[in-house]
Parts: structure tokens; sequence; C-alpha cells
């Protein structure tokens, strides 16, 4: 019991007695837990974003002008169930004489004397779905229903938007990957310095007869440690930065969307750290003692 | 007891030791002279097992080579004590806990460490100092220290390899005078040097090498 304690207190002391070590260990964790916690949070919010981005997605179908209101509700409905669909309202000819107005400050009654304006409907799409958003077919049927005139929407911009989502979700796992890849060899060979940096405690250890294990254990404690601490510091720093984000986006621009983190996240990342430091540790000391 | 038979050994840039035999009886104190890159350290390794030989048997005490598993080597470790020329003492810890190293490695409890700690340190001629760093000691004070880290297990053997190659002649006298009382206690010491004035006229037993084989013992 008092060997185990030693160790556990040795891995402590180590942490103290080589600040320098372990301010550099635990700084080059930090980074690499920051950055990869920042990916996992953006890969999280990916479709989140894309859902409110297709939110504002927005077609106007223009009615027949002999279209009567009674008409119009069936029409709305005949779009309804094209899929795809999530809402259709309708704007009868008055309340298309109100938007006439606040757009182009202008009574429309009082220089044609009479409404020109058709029934129209405003028509929303389903925000839902993993794969990209078609929106051709869907103004396609639209077309279709008898007494619908013209359908007006942003084509280009929806096409673009839903192009990028796609490329994102193709090549994210590829880029996360590459991401944990690099920061997995950082906190690896960060772990590795600074043990190499302390061969000759190994080999004294070696020379005064302790076994591998007892050697290895305080380097495995102190990995321990540093991850812990680098995962203390990286944590709240996400945390600050998704915050200040989302107050940015709130409060300075029209973005009305809010990133949102997980707490399996710091989970995650402290079980990354720790796995590394715990396997980088054990190696390093197992290579200088081979 | 050390037992070497037959015992060859080539690094892999060529030199090394070459059919050596003798043997050291329990309490015996041996002086291993020789001049520089004569294998005095080649054969010092090969005791402690840090080199295994390539062809011969090493024996030390209950240990064979033949049949000796890596996984052994420590425990034997834990009968020997070593000197070295330049300390090989931890920069990071004080005296006592330099000293305390191998009793924590053995599993000694915490209560009796500082018992053993002190009367190694006292045994050695090692005054106050306790919580002094290595770099804050002269080389014979860091001798000292070494000296007292090696016995303080309690072994059977001590390996002392140049102890006193970074000593003024003063210093190195004491040295050889604390082993020489460390081995009036039973103590196995066999001790590498190739200072001739320092070793000649004790009375003890002297292996000879050069150029990796035993030129007389």
């Amino acid at each position: 019991m008092d060997k185990f304690l030693y160790l556990i207190s040795e891995g402590f002391k180590n942490v103290w007695r080589h600040k320098m070590t372990t301010f550099t260990a635990v700084f080059s964790l930090f980074l690499s837990l920051y950055f990869v916690g920042l990916l996992a949070i953006a890969g999280e919010n990916t479709k989140s974003i894309l859902e409110y981005l297709r939110s504002k997605y927005k077609f106007e179908v223009f009615f027949k002008q002999n279209v009567e209101f009674e008409k119009a509700k069936v029409i709305s409905q005949s779009i309804l169930n094209i899929k795809g669909v999530r809402s259709s309202t309708i704007i009868n000819k008055d309340d298309a004489v109100r938007i006439f107005k606040d757009q182009f400050d202008e009574d429309i009654i009082s220089i044609l004397g009479y409404n020109p304006l058709p029934i129209s409907a405003v028509v929303n799409l389903k925000r839902k779905s993993n794969n990209i958003l078609e929106t051709s077919p869907i103004v396609e049927q639209i077309k279709r229903i008898e007494g619908v005139d013209e359908v007006r929407y942003q084509g280009l911009l929806i096409k673009k938007i839903e192009r990028t989502y796609a490329k994102i979700m193709k090549y994210f796992p590829l880029i996360a990957m590459i991401f944990i890849i690099i920061a997995v060899l950082v906190i690896y060979n960060t772990v590795k310095l600074s043990i190499f940096s302390r061969k000759e405690l190994i080999e004294s250890l070696r020379l005064i007869g302790a076994t591998r294990l007892f050697i290895k254990m305080p380097f495995v404690f102190e990995g321990l440690i540093d991850a812990g601490l680098a995962t203390l510091i990286a944590s709240p720093l996400i945390i600050g930065t998704i915050n200040g984000l989302n107050y940015f986006m709130n409060n300075f621009t029209s973005w009305n969307v809010k990133l949102f983190i997980s707490p399996t996240m710091f989970l995650w990342l402290t079980l990354l750290s720790g796995t590394i430091s715990v396997i980088g540790s054990y190696r390093a000391v197992s290579n200088i003692m081979r | 007891m050390i037992e070497f038979q037959n015992v060859s050994y080539t690094h892999n840039k060529g030199k090394g030791v070459n059919n050596l035999s003798f043997k050291i009886e329990d309490g015996d104190f041996v002086f291993l002279i020789g001049p520089t890159g004569s294998g005095k350290t080649t054969l010092m390794r090969l005791i402690y097992f840090d080199l295994l030989c390539n062809s011969g048997t090493v024996k030390v005490d209950t240990f064979n080579s033949e049949s000796m598993r890596i996984k052994n080597i420590p425990q034997l470790r834990r009968n020997i004590g070593m000197v070295f020329q330049d300390y090989h003492l931890l920069e990071d810890r004080d005296v006592f806990n330099n000293v305390a190293l191998p009793l924590h490695v053995m599993g000694y409890s915490s209560q009796e460490i500082p018992y053993r700690v002190e009367e190694a340190l006292d045994l050695v001629g090692f005054e106050g100092k306790r919580s002094h760093y290595p770099n804050e000691l002269s080389g014979g004070e860091k001798q000292r220290v070494t000296l007292a880290r090696a016995i303080v297990k309690d072994p059977d053997i001590i390996l002392a390899d140049e102890p006193t190659g970074n000593l003024d002649p003063v210093a190195a006298f004491e040295l050889v005078q604390l082993l020489e009382t460390i081995n009036n206690n039973g103590t196995t010491i066999l001790m590498a040097s190739h200072n001739y004035n320092l070793i000649k006229g004790r009375g003890r037993r002297i292996l000879e090498l050069k150029d990796g084989s035993l030129r007389g013992s």
C-alpha cells in the first residue's frame, strides 16, 4: 500500500518538480483539445445551422387572377400535400395590397383604380433532411397545379447552400479524422518528449532494481494529471468561445442561431487526452528501458 | 559471491571482454584495475546484468546468466549497491530522497525509511544538508550520498565503478576507507579504478584487466 501511495505521490511530485516540462505538455495538450473540441461542436451544430437556413427558404406562389379565395384554399392544400412542403400560407388580395404598400410606399388601388394583385401563397419547406433538399421537383409540382400562375424563389441561393452542406458532410469526417490524428500525434509526442527528458531518472531506477511497473507508474499518473489539467483549462475556454460566438451572432448579425455544446463532448475529450497520455507515457518509458 | 566462467562480451563497435574467469567470495574486497577502455565497466555491467554475456557463465549469488530471466534482473539488482564516477544522483530531488529511493523500490514502509536513510548517511559521514540538492554539494559530498544510497538497502555486494575519478586525493582516500569500513561488516566490494597509487599497499586482491582480458589476479 505504501508503495502504491508512493507511486501516486511521485506522479504529483513530478508535475511540480518539472514545472517547465509540465507546462509545455499541458499547453500542447490544451491546444489540441481546444481545437478538437471546437471541431466536435462544429460537427454537432452543422445540421442545426442548415435547418436554420432552410427555415428561411421561401417560395412565393402567385395564383391566376380568376382564382377566388375558396379555390385558393384548395390549391394551398394541394401544395401542402407535396412531399417536402412544411407550410403554405395564403396571402389574399387585401393582404397583397398592404404588403405592396409596406414595400413600395404606394397605394396601388389609388394609382390604378383597382387591385391587380393576385392571391398568392408563401410556401416553406421541411427543414429536417440529411440529404440535399431538391427544390426543382417541388417547384415543378406546384407549377402543375391548376390555378397556379407563377412560382418565385431564390433557387440559386438554395442550391448553393445545399451544395455547400453536401460538401461539408462529405469531407467533414475526413477533416475531423486528420485533425484528431494530428491532435493524437501532438499529445503522444509531447508526452514522449517530456519523458525522454528524464531518461536519467529511468536509468537510475533500473540500476537500483526497480521493476518495469514501478518505473512506469509515476509517469502514467503524471500523464493523467497533465491530461486532466489540460481538459480543465480547455473546457471553460471552449464554453467561453461558443458563448462568445452565440453572443456575436445574436447581437451583431441577423442570424438567430444558438450553437449548443453537448456535455458528453467533455467526457470524450477527457477520455481522449487521458488515454493517449497513458499510452504515450507507457510506451515512452518502455522505449527507454528497451 | 561473484563468479565468471570463460565470459566473453563484444560491444557492437568491437572491444569488450574476452574469456574472463575469476571468483570473488562473499565478504571479499577486490580492486579491479586497468587503463581506460580495458573493459572494467563492461565487466561491472555484466555483473549487474546490464549486459548479457555472449558466451560463458556469470554467477552472482543465486543468479546464473544461463538461466536468468529478464524479469528477475530487478531482484538481483536490489542486492547490489552501485557507485559511479559521475554519481548518478537525481538532480530533481534532495539528498534524503535520493538515498530513500532504493527503499521505496524495495517496498519499505514510510515509517522505516527515514530511520534507515539517517543511518546510511551517518555511516558515510554525511553531516547535515539532508534537504540539499545534488547541485549544491561538492564532489566528495555527492559521492558520499551515492555511497549512502548504495548501502541503505543493506546489499550483499557493492560495485564501485571509478568512484574516485572525480574526487581530490583526500576525498578519494576517505572514500576507499569508507568502503573498507563497509566491507568489514561483511559486504562484498568490487571497486574499479585506474589509480594504482590509491589501492596499492592495502593488502587487497587486485584483478588487472588489459584489452578486455584478465592479466593478473
